[in-house]
Parts: C-alpha cells; structure tokens; sequence
C-alpha cells in the first residue's frame, strides 16, 4: 500500500496527541491523587483509618473495591462514622480522597513477608 | 540498690520474739516468733544466734554520756513502728512501693533497719500514682498475691487516687498505709498540720473495699489482718490502712500487742441448684457461648475455662480484663458469635448489658439489642456481692435470666462436672461436627489477621501490626510476658501472637484512667523477674507522660524490661472525639483537631527521656527495618537485667 507522507504526518501527530493526552492524563490523575492524599490528611480520615487506610480504630479503605458511589454513601450517611456532609466536605473533595484510597498500591503479598507467612 | 545481709540484721527484738519464747512472747496469741510462715523464713530463723552482750548493750543501756533522764528525752527503745513492721512481714507483703514521706518516718526506718530492707523491700518511686500502679500491675502477675503501698494519708493518697480507682474498677488487691497525726496536740506547726486529716481515707473511700485508722497497735495488727483478707478476698480490691505518727514512733513500753494473723477466706462458689439450672441450659441450647472478662486469677482458671468449652463444643469471647482463655484454641472466637447464641453464659463480666446491647454515638443515642431477642443469660460473677454507689463503674443494670454469686473460676469446677452429667449421647455425639466448625472459623479468623497486617506493612510511621510483628520474631521462642494492653493497638498482639498463658496478657486498666501503663508493667515485670520472664510492654506515648517518673523506678531497683513505644504523638482517642463533635456540628476538623490532642511540636524524644532516667534507650525510629536491629540490642540490655526502651513512631492504631 501507497502510503503518502501527508498521511505519515498526520499518524505521527497523532501518535503524538495521543502521548500527550496520555501524560497529561496521568499528570492529572496523579495531581488527583496527590490532592486526594492531601484532604485525607487534613480531613483527619487517617485518625481512624490509618496514613495508609490500612485500619486502625476503623476498617481498612485502602485500596478500595467501592464504586464511587458506595465509599460516598459510607461517608455521608452511615452510623459507623462521623457523618461528613457537603458542607465540610465537598462531592469534588470526596471524590479526590476517593481517587487516592483507590490509588493506593496493594501491599506484598502474605508469602512475601516471612514474619507473616511463617507464623 | 543495696539489700543489708539478713542474717547480720536480726535485732534482739526479733531474736526474742522467735527464738527464746520469754514471758511476754508467750502472751502472744501468734507471736511474732511464728511471723515467718514459709520454710525459708524458718530456716532464716533457725540460723540466728543470740545478739551479744554488747549489742544488747548497745541497744537498751542508757548510752555513755547521757543521764537515764536525757536517754528517755533522746531515744526509743521499742517504737511502735517495729512491731507495725512485724504485722506487716506477717503478712509476707515482699515490696512496699513508696514516695517517702515525714507522716510515716517511724516505718520507714523501721523498714529499712530494724527490717533490714528484705520482705519487705521498698521501691521508690516518685509519684504515688505510680507507686499503686505499681502494686496494681504486681498483683496481676501474682494471681492476686498483694504488695503494699505506703504514702502520706493527705498529700499522698490525693496523689495515688486515680490509680486507686484503677484497681478498684479492675478488682485488684492492694494494702495502701497512709501516714497520718490524729492527735492535734502532737502536731508541729506547719507541714504536720497539712499533712493530717481527721478522716484521710476519705478522699479514696468510693474506690476502695475497706479502710481503717486504728488507735493503739493491737488495732492496727488486727486492721491489718482483715485488711488482707477483704482485699484478697473476691471481689478483690485495694484497702487502706491509716497509720497514726505517734503510734509509729512511741515506745510501746510494757505493751504486748499481738498478731492475729490471716485465715484466708476460701472464695464463695455458685450454689447447687443454680449451676444444675444454668448447665441444663447450656447443654439444650443450640447454640451455647461463653462471655468472659474478669475472671482468671491464674493458669488454673484457663485450664478450667478449657475444660469447660471444650465439654460443651461452646465459643469462647476472652474479653481480656484477664488473660483467661488461649488465643490459639479453636474454641477462642471473636464478638460476633454472641449475635448468634440462644444462651450466653457470662463469666465475672464487666459489663452484662454492654454485651447484650449498643448505645450508637450519635445525637439522639439509641439503644439497640445486638443479642438474639430470644438468647438467655446466665452470668456468674462476685459483682453483686460488693458495690458501692457514687462512681458508676458498675455499668448499666441487666436482668439476667439466671444470675448466680460465686467466684468464677471457682465455680467452674462445678459447673463443668454438672454439664458433663447432664449431656445426653446424642449431645455428645454431636460436639465432633461443632468442633469442626469452631476450628473452620478459628483457622478464617486467623488468616484474615495475618492478610490485615500486610496492609501498611512497610509504611512509616510504622504499622502497629508492623511493630508486633518485629517484637513476636524475638520473643516467641523465650519465656515473655506481655505486660501492656493492645485494646487500643488494634489488638495486634491478641490477632497475631500466641497468648497461651495466663501470665502471657496483663489485661487492662480498669477505670481506663490514663498512667497506668507504664507503672503497672513495671510492677509486673517485678513479680516475673522472680520467674526470670521476659517482661515486654507497648507502651503509649500518652500514659507515659503522665509517669516518666517510673522509668528511673526501673533503672534504680533493676527491674528488667523491654518497653517499645507506640507512639502517635498525641492523645489519639480524643483525635477522634474532637472529629466526631466537629463533624456532627458541620464545622469541619481541617487544622483544628491538633488543638488540645496532640503531643508534637516539640516531639517528645522518649529516648532521651529514658536515658535521663538511667535508662537504656534508642529512638526515634521511623523506619519499620530499623525496629529489629534496635530490639536487638535492647534485648540484650534486658537479658542483663537492667530496663530498656525503644522509642518507635507509629500509625495512630
């Protein structure tokens, strides 16, 4: 196939968006995360759920397996923790702190950590 | 810390009193001649010899230069308080801890000289609350064996009351003495006056079992033997004893008080016709479960606990006031079984409705039931049989259906033996498919503890799963002794370690009243250095400013001890407190819940602070693979029997 320049012009350009959109997509969502980890911290979420969101005096949300949806709901509206409404934590804010407890990595495996896999 | 030779410091006092049986010995109705009960003590006595002429000399004969006139002006023959220490050795008190004070001089001397500082040995410490503490934790170890304690009865039992109310709300025996001037026409101006009551053991009488302020020494030697025994009698609890300064210090003269002594008073069980009841209960129900909280006294309370769940193919709930059942029995099952029981057998529970309901921290608190509605509740305990009004430690009332007085681990015996006789075949055959089952969730349980410690494994600060987890690969294989509480650790140690001996887990406070901690397991690494245990306590970085005092306490009397901080830096529970009210007014907690909770800026170093203390120290360590090297070299600091700290910056949990 006769391919003409102007084509190979435009396919590398779009390779090139393409990249761009990449990077600036994962420095979004890295800005997210960062943001997110940022209101965690001054939202005191760590008090309960530890820096990482572990678990501590509460249960573990790091990394999180909720929909959106269902972490909003636990925040807002459930018994077992303080009630956070929009007026001291926005949907936008919730959602970044949604961002980072989902972004969080999962840790070594049990087999991989022998103080626990040989007890 | 010195200890004098005992067999150098026997006066004619006591040479007297247990060798040569003279008139006024005889008058005895248990001579102090008889004082020492153990086979040791003989064999102490036995040896001793006659004091020579020129000791006796030294001791009664008007001293060279004096007139029989000034010697009576100058000194004391036979103060009271030397036969107050006889009382005292009666009682095979081993340690007395103190914070030294004018309003008891007279003991205090004797203690240490006409004592010869052994059985009792004081241990000073420089707060009273920890000098109860202290005790608080010693008797815990020693399957409720006391020590004594001894502080002003004004300034100093004002000190040492929050931790009375501990052991009081833990049903922990002590025997507190309060010094004291009763008499307001001895009293020098100033001091003597302020440190005088007309009642002193006022301030501690809603938290204490019992008290006295006896008036001649017969008095006090009685008061001393009842005060043991109501102390060490279930519900245990401390008692304290006034001691007047005048009586401590003036010659008894012709006086010839005697020791009763102490016929200890064997703990109450649970009656017949309840414990046939109660086992018929638990051997119809379908699903049966065990609740227990206060009640081992010692190992042979969670061998008994055992043979009792194992009998019924019943779950066990160890809510861990005491150590009172093996975390690594199948048998040994989180909360969550109660949601599910048709009978609930409660043993020495603390809280009985608290089991059986919830009160939700929200703005209007409703109450819901978490039991089955249907479930019946039997609960064994001594809580009915002493209580006292005002502080509310007794927790909300509960109707249970069968409610049985008795001592539990002495009722338990019983109970056993009856569900036994009581089990049909059919029963019976039916605990090998309900041990399968308690082994399926005790094995899940497990797994998913070790799958949560995973979580944060590497994080700093460093996870207390982390921290636990470091600590257990040193210490699993020795003879260790956790004498902290992990409830507000997650539990990690519960979760993760094997805890299979009653002397293995301290259990909590009591009346949660902050610097305990730190105090307490030092009293209880005391009582297993006689074991030669290795003492470990997670210490809070909270409790332990409240008492840093009792870390030179350790280094000063050689008391070996691992102590690994966890430390959040601030007081976490009210972090949370503060986020709750903020959250339910809407005002948002971003940037003030460090206001009145945080323990930063400065950081405190706790390494530095120990090692002012005299104490072995590393820290701060934020990086979790920094925390075994460290234990390490703590690790030997201990095994040489000195105390060490680890200073390690932690998750809040």
């Amino acid at each position: 196939m006769l391919v003409r320049p102007c084509t190979v012009t435009f396919a590398l350009s779009g390779v090139f968006l393409l990249l761009c959109l990449e990077g600036a997509l994962a420095q979004d969502t890295d800005q997210a995360t960062s943001d997110g980890r940022a209101l965690f911290i001054a939202n005191q979420c760590w008090q309960c759920h530890g820096y990482e969101g572990q678990g501590g005096a509460a249960v573990r949300i790091a990394p999180t397996l909720y929909p959106f949806e269902a972490f909003a709901r636990l925040v807002r509206h459930t018994n077992l923790m303080p009630a956070y409404s929009p007026n001291v934590l926005s949907d936008e804010q919730l959602r970044q702190i949604y961002e980072y407890v989902r972004s969080v990595p999962e840790p070594p495996a049990l087999e991989d950590i022998p103080e626990l896999s040989g007890s | 810390m010195t200890t004098k030779d005992k067999s150098a410091g026997v006066s004619r006092r006591q040479f007297l009193s247990s060798a040569t049986a003279g008139v006024a010995a005889a008058a005895l109705t248990k001579p102090a001649a008889a004082q020492e009960g153990s086979d040791q003590a003989g064999a102490q006595f036995a040896a001793i010899t006659p004091p020579s002429a020129a000791a006796e000399a030294m001791e009664y004969d008007v001293p060279a230069g004096y007139s029989a006139e000034e010697a009576k002006e100058y000194f004391v023959r036979h103060p009271g308080s030397d036969f107050m220490l006889d009382v005292i050795k009666d009682l095979e008190l081993p340690f007395i801890t103190t914070n030294p004070g004018s309003s008891f001089r007279g003991l205090h001397e004797s203690i240490v000289n006409y004592g010869g500082n052994s059985q009792p040995e004081l241990l000073t410490c420089p707060h009273e609350e920890q000098a109860i503490a202290m005790a608080h934790g010693y008797a815990k170890v020693a399957g409720g064996k006391p020590i004594g304690v001894l502080v002003h009865g004004t300034v100093g039992l004002q000190h040492a009351s929050m931790a009375m109310y501990n052991a009081w709300c833990d049903r922990v025996p002590m025997v507190v003495l309060g010094g004291n001037h009763f008499d307001a026409t001895e009293r020098r101006s100033g001091v003597e006056w302020s440190h005088s009551a007309q009642d002193a053991a006022r301030v501690v009488r809603d938290f204490t079992k019992w008290d006295d302020a006896p008036m001649s020494l017969q008095h006090f030697s009685e008061s001393m033997a009842r005060a043991y025994k109501i102390a060490t009698t279930p519900p245990m609890g401390p008692v304290v004893v006034i001691i007047d300064g005048h009586l401590q210090e003036a010659d008894m003269g012709s006086e010839t008080p005697t020791i009763p002594g102490v016929a200890p008073t064997v703990p109450p069980q649970g009656g017949a016709a309840a414990l046939e009841e109660a086992a018929r209960w638990l051997v119809e129900a379908e699903s049966p479960v065990i609740v227990v909280d206060l009640m081992a006294h010692d190992q042979d309370g969670v061998d008994r606990l055992i043979e009792l769940a194992e009998a019924l193919q019943a779950p066990v709930v160890n809510q861990a006031g005491r150590m009172n059942f093996p975390n690594s029995h199948y048998l040994s099952q989180g909360s969550g079984v109660v949601a599910q029981a048709d009978v609930i057998l409660g043993l020495e529970l603390y809280d009985t409705w608290g089991l059986l309901n919830t009160l939700r921290d929200r703005v209007h608190r409703d109450e819901q039931r978490v039991a089955r509605p249907d479930a019946r509740v039997i609960d064994i305990g001594v809580k009915d049989l002493f209580i006292k009004s005002n502080y509310q430690s007794f927790q909300r009332y509960h109707a249970s259906d069968l409610s049985i007085a008795g001592d539990a681990q002495e009722t338990l015996p019983s109970l056993t033996e009856e569900v036994r006789q009581q089990m049909s075949r059919a029963r019976r055959a039916s605990n090998s498919e309900r041990e399968q089952r308690w082994r399926a969730a005790h094995a899940q349980t497990r797994a998913r503890d070790l799958d949560a410690a995973r979580y944060g494994w590497g994080a700093s600060p460093v996870s207390t799963a982390r921290l636990y987890m470091e600590l257990w690969q040193l210490v699993k294989d020795r003879d260790w002794a956790l004498v902290s509480n992990d409830s507000l650790q997650s539990r990690w140690a519960r979760r993760l370690w094997t805890i299979d001996r009653h002397y293995q887990h301290i259990g909590r406070a009591g009346g949660a009243g902050l610097g305990y901690g730190a105090p307490s397991a030092v009293g209880a690494a005391l009582a297993h250095r006689a074991h030669g245990r290795l003492a470990i306590n997670v210490q809070r970085d909270g409790d332990l400013m409240y008492v840093p005092g009792i870390l030179w306490t350790a280094a000063h009397h050689e008391i070996p001890l691992l102590s690994v901080t966890h430390n959040n830096r601030g007081y976490h529970q009210e972090f949370m407190h503060l986020q709750r009210m903020a959250a339910r007014r809407q005002r948002g907690i971003d940037g003030s819940s460090r206001v009145g909770n945080e323990l930063d800026h400065p950081a405190i170093d706790f390494a530095k602070v120990a090692a002012g203390m005299g104490v072995w120290s590393e820290g701060p360590i934020t990086d979790p693979n920094d925390i075994r090297p460290a234990l390490i070299r703590a690790l030997d600091v201990v095994d040489q029997g000195e105390p060490a700290l680890v200073d390690v910056i932690c998750q809040p949990r």
